[in-house]
């Protein structure tokens, strides 16, 4: 079952914050929509079959051709901070790596 | 107290294609950041990533010259990680189904011997872009032109037991998949990316230790310098008591050091799950079959064959099969009919010292097998030979036309011969005496005296007689 | 298009009359984005088109999440806040191509998660007939213009029946084709492997006008079948030699009395048409809106991971000096509203280390599980086409779902199995209780759109269904 810590340790590998105030609601309807789903364990044992595609059954390949769709903006243009031709985030922080 | 070192290396290398691995934005390096990019690599709202079909084929290429199992059904997963230079925050990469399993690389092991590294798995993945942390003070700018270039991942059993092991193995690793052409493999370049992940263990022991990773390698060379350095830091923290922790490490190439990363708040949790915008990736088995007919001669069977048709020595064959373009040069001068034995010598050579300065292959292999046929049939000394090719390198005039107009035609005629011994001999009174008196060894210098007084032209074969008839009469004297 | 939507003159007096009604239709806050100068540059677009193409000046609405380089795209969500994309999308140009005007970019669930347009961070839609009343959802901007006669056709997208049940709460035809049908390349992506880009229709024939437009294989998108554009079907003459399945699961005791009513008397009438009528079974679909729950919201997290603040989009970092995390949760933790929110952090479980078995891979079983029932049921000797009713209740009254996230996915519990099967599937208008439309659903067999079109306009033909909403 899904409880506060839970949705703490998730809500960071989504990235999303989440304060204290909303927490117990959250964690109440997260608890709610999981047991709902849990409703599948119902489903009669033994029934197995293989992964279900909807579309085609392989992918097609796309020949190797420079011919990429072009942009009506450019990347200056639409992001939020942008210097010397590189998007800029704050220093990495506790993701730091090479 | 001895240790057992056990590594096992995931080799990420760049596929050799003109586009992007799911968009068709150019495979190419260094244009203007951010500029070789669209809406998939972007990772825009709304934008869908379609497989190239050449990068399938270097893979399966690839893993063939491996000699992995290729699957004719595998899937594109998602990994999931958030990261600034990863625009979707996944990466389509494979995962509990890959483009080809098992495999083995032949390797020399300077301790071992010649022994064989596993091969785990192969599978293909897209690149992330590049985050730079110190263009901007206390920013990461960005670069996605990269983004989405294509990869394959290589991982090898945990087979090494050695620093120098590893350096071996991802020599031979490289020969084999630049020779199947499916990458340059250039680490300087990034073109060839290698994660260590190495443990110790007492000899004898069957499980694996902790296993650390080391990244932030950039040649062969630093590769052996860090695990050598990581095996120092490992072998101190349990002498000392201490266990070792499962951590990430980047390698200090000025220090030569291995240092953790600060550790994450997360463990790894990548949630993979087959891409929903990929369906499977579906071979035939005739399709593989082909790119199996389709390989080009391997290093291992390009050494045993210059060996056993060749007749060359097992150094020389493996001294030219270092680059396959060396060795393909050779064997096109061989074709061009210079006998072997001869043509080797050239190659590794004066061949080779202008193809390590980056002179690629200015003279042409029929242009030297005319050169060294030359000195075959004693128009030119070896010495001259080597002035005639060294001008044949800037021009196009052929080996018969440079030697003449440099007058470097070999001279056997004894009047012309007998010239030059006498004036060397006039001029030499002192060591014509010791030879006299018993050091005959000074032939060798009296014959390179003549050689040199006839601008290499004197043939070396006639003027050694030559000169043992002339000591012998001035002894009389 | 020889429908209404086919009378149409020039571009130039369209985008008029257009703007016209998009201005009269605003009380209903079924538009994130129009201009009359947008408009008017379409219809001087459209006339100076040299050929009169199949939907020349017909003006579309679009789901503000089908990308348009016109105009901003926000999903109705926070944090694509005036995000303009740099392309279009496949079905945009294709549109475009065909003399179609984009008029509007319609209101919509955030990231299509909703059954009823209240999830949308610019404010709920109201139902055109009841302003109290939500339109249905995720699509409810699009049903409700349609809906309103603002515009003949109208884009959605389904995932989980976003277009049908609209469609059904509205009084319109909403038509989800095949899954692979028609391009998803510019429809940002929620759940990947069961979004459909699905199309509004005041009738059915202005519906097939849309979709033969806009389907067909494109080579940008690896779901996309390979196949031609769809190529409508004449209509039946009779019904004679069709076997019509209704599900016994899509007929519980406690549906709505209005619903089943209506539907009686659809049944009826394809009955009277000479088609045969079978009751069959489609065991599975009863789990079918929990293994939606599993997988659209794991693909959502992923495909929401994009929204970063890095790349595009609104930024916010919290607290201001803080490192790259602090931008990624404070622009998620705020772009996002509750529902996606929710979405996101259920997707994120279900695929977590430990639990992926017990969630994910369970629910991709059931989801084979689910298409064998209707494979089944299409066999040869089985039946045509299924009908059921397309939801359990007409238009609900706002608020009345909002506090519980269960209650209001099991609005979708009659067309969820449909997309999980990736069929084509529609909604079209078969009566009404109490003045609320009530929508009759056919599923077909994969890629049979044009035999289920057909059937639709033969049935509408005899049940009183859009044209009592549009009187």
């Amino acid at each position: 079952m899904i409880g506060k810590e839970e949705v703490i340790h998730i809500a960071k590998l989504a990235e999303l914050a989440v304060s204290d105030e909303e927490l117990p609601k959250l964690a109440e309807q997260l608890a709610r929509i999981v047991s709902f789903v849990e409703e599948l364990n119902q489903a009669p044992a033994g029934e197995t079959a293989p992964a279900y595609l909807a579309g085609p059954e392989m992918t097609p390949l796309r020949p190797d051709l420079v011919d990429p769709v072009p942009l009506s903006l450019s990347p200056a243009e639409i992001a939020p901070a942008f210097v010397d031709g590189f998007f800029v985030v704050p220093r990495l922080g506790a993701m730091e790596e090479a | 107290m001895t240790w057992e070192i056990v590594i096992g290396l995931e080799v990420h290398v760049q596929l050799e294609t003109r586009s992007k691995m799911f968009c068709g934005c150019a495979n190419v390096f260094g244009a203007p950041p951010n500029t070789n990019v669209c809406p998939v690599c972007l990772g825009l709202p709304g934008a869908l990533p379609v497989p190239n079909a050449q990068a399938v084929k270097l893979g399966t290429q690839a893993a063939l010259a491996l000699g992995s199992t290729i699957h004719e059904r595998s899937v594109f997963a998602r990994k999931n990680y958030f990261y600034p230079d990863l625009p979707k925050g996944y990466q389509i990469s494979q995962f509990d189904q890959p483009l080809a399993t098992g495999g083995a690389v032949q390797i020399e092991s300077p301790e071992r011997g010649r022994i064989s590294i596993s091969i785990t798995r192969l599978h293909l993945e897209e690149d992330a872009g590049k985050s730079l942390h110190d263009r901007i003070p206390g920013k990461t700018a960005v670069d996605l032109n990269r983004a989405c270039a294509p990869l394959a991942e290589i991982v090898s059993g945990p087979d090494m037991r050695s620093p120098a092991e590893a350096r071996a193995y991802l020599l031979a690793l490289k020969q084999i998949l630049v020779y199947t052409g499916v990458s340059e493999c250039s680490m300087e370049k990034g073109s060839l990316r290698v994660d260590a992940n190495m443990s110790i263990r007492r000899p004898g022991e069957t499980r694996l230790g902790t296993k650390t990773e080391v990244k932030n390698m950039n040649s062969f060379a630093n590769v052996e310098r860090a695990l050598e350095a990581e095996f120092e830091r490992q072998v101190g923290l349990v002498e000392s008591g201490k266990q070792v922790q499962q951590v990430t490490l980047l390698f200090n190439a000025a220090a030569g050091t291995v240092k953790p990363m600060r550790s994450k708040e997360e463990s790894h949790d990548y949630r993979y799950f087959p891409d929903p915008d990929l369906p499977p990736l579906v071979l035939t088995a005739a399709w593989i079959e082909e790119q199996k007919a389709s390989l080009p001669e391997l290093p291992e069977a390009k050494r045993q064959r210059l060996i056993t048709s060749h007749g060359l020595s097992a150094y020389h064959a493996r001294e030219l099969t270092l680059e396959k373009a060396m060795a393909d040069y050779f064997e096109s001068v061989v074709n061009a009919k210079a006998e072997p034995a001869r043509a080797v010598g050239w190659v590794l050579r004066d061949v080779m010292a202008g193809f390590n300065e980056g002179r690629g292959f200015p003279v042409s292999a029929v242009r030297l097998a005319a050169l060294i046929g030359l000195v075959k049939g004693g128009v030119l000394s070896d010495q001259a030979a080597r002035r005639v090719y060294a001008e044949m390198s800037t021009s196009d005039e052929s080996a018969n036309v440079i030697a003449e107009r440099l007058g470097l035609v070999q001279v056997g005629d004894s009047d012309a011969l007998g010239q030059w011994v006498d004036e060397v001999l006039a001029a030499s009174p002192s060591e014509v005496r010791r030879y006299q008196g018993g050091e005959t060894k000074l032939i060798g210098f009296f014959v390179g005296q003549v050689m040199k007084k006839s601008g290499g032209k004197a043939d070396p074969k006639k003027v050694q007689p030559l000169l043992i008839d002339r000591l012998k009469g001035l002894r009389g004297l | 298009m020889s429908g209404e939507a086919g009378k149409r003159g020039s571009g130039a007096a369209t985008a008029l009359e257009t703007g016209a009604r998009l201005a009269k239709a605003e009380p209903l806050n079924a538009v994130l984005n129009w201009s009359q100068d947008a408009l008017d540059a379409e219809g001087t677009r459209v006339d100076a088109m040299t050929t009169r193409g199949p939907l020349h000046a017909v003006p579309i609405a679009l789901k503000d999440n089908i990308v348009t380089a016109e105009q901003p795209s926000t999903c109705g969500s926070r944090i694509l806040e005036g995000y303009t994309s740099p392309f279009n999308a496949t079905v945009v140009n294709r549109l475009r191509a065909a003399g179609a005007m984009i008029a509007a970019k319609a209101n919509m669930d955030e990231f299509a998660m909703g059954s009823s347009t209240e999830h949308s961070a610019y404010g709920r839609v109201k139902h055109p007939l009841d302003p109290s009343r939500v339109p249905g959802g995720s699509s409810g901007g699009s049903a409700a213009l349609v809906a309103a006669g603002v515009v003949p056709v109208a884009l959605g997208s389904e995932t989980g029946g976003s277009v049908r049940q609209p469609a059904s709460f509205c009084g319109v035809v909403g038509v989800k084709p095949s899954y692979g049908r028609v391009s998803r390349y510019g429809l940002v992506a929620f759940g990947s492997s069961l979004d459909c880009i699905s199309v509004f229709g005041r009738t059915v024939e202005d519906a097939t006008g849309v979709l033969s437009v806009i389907s067909g294989h494109d080579p940008l998108e690896a779901t996309s079948v390979d196949q031609a554009p769809m190529i409508p079907e004449t209509g039946f003459k009779s019904l004679k030699g069709i076997r019509i399945g209704l599900p016994r699961e899509y007929f519980p005791p406690d549906l709505h009395p209005g619903v089943r009513a209506a539907t009686d008397r659809s049944i009826a009438a394809l009955k009277a048409l000479g088609a045969e009528v079978r009751d069959i079974s489609l065991p599975h679909s009863r789990f079918a809106v929990p293994t939606y729950y599993i997988l659209a919201p794991a693909e959502a997290a992923a495909n929401l991971a994009r929204f970063d603040g890095v790349r595009y989009g609104p930024r916010h970092i919290e607290p201001p000096d803080g490192d790259v995390r602090a931008l990624y949760q404070a622009t998620r933790g705020k772009g996002f509203g509750p529902e996606v929110r929710r979405r996101i952090l259920v997707g994120t479980y279900v695929l977590s280390a430990g639990y992926y078995d017990a969630y994910y891979g369970k629910a991709q079983r059931m989801r084979a599980l689910i298409a064998d029932d209707f494979t089944k049921a299409f066999a040869p000797r089985g039946v045509h086409f299924l009908f059921t009713p397309t939801t359990p209740t007409p238009a609900f009254v706002a608020g009345e779902k909002s506090e519980d996230p269960v209650a209001m996915y099991l609005a979708d519990i009659f067309v969820s199995a449909v997309s999980l099967a990736g069929l084509p599937a529609m909604s079209l208008p078969i009566g009404r209780d109490q003045g609320l439309p009530i929508g009759g659903q056919i599923i077909a067999p994969y890629f049979q759109e044009p035999r289920m079109l057909a059937l639709a306009a033969a049935l509408e033909s005899v049940v009183p269904g859009t044209a009592e909403v549009r009187s």
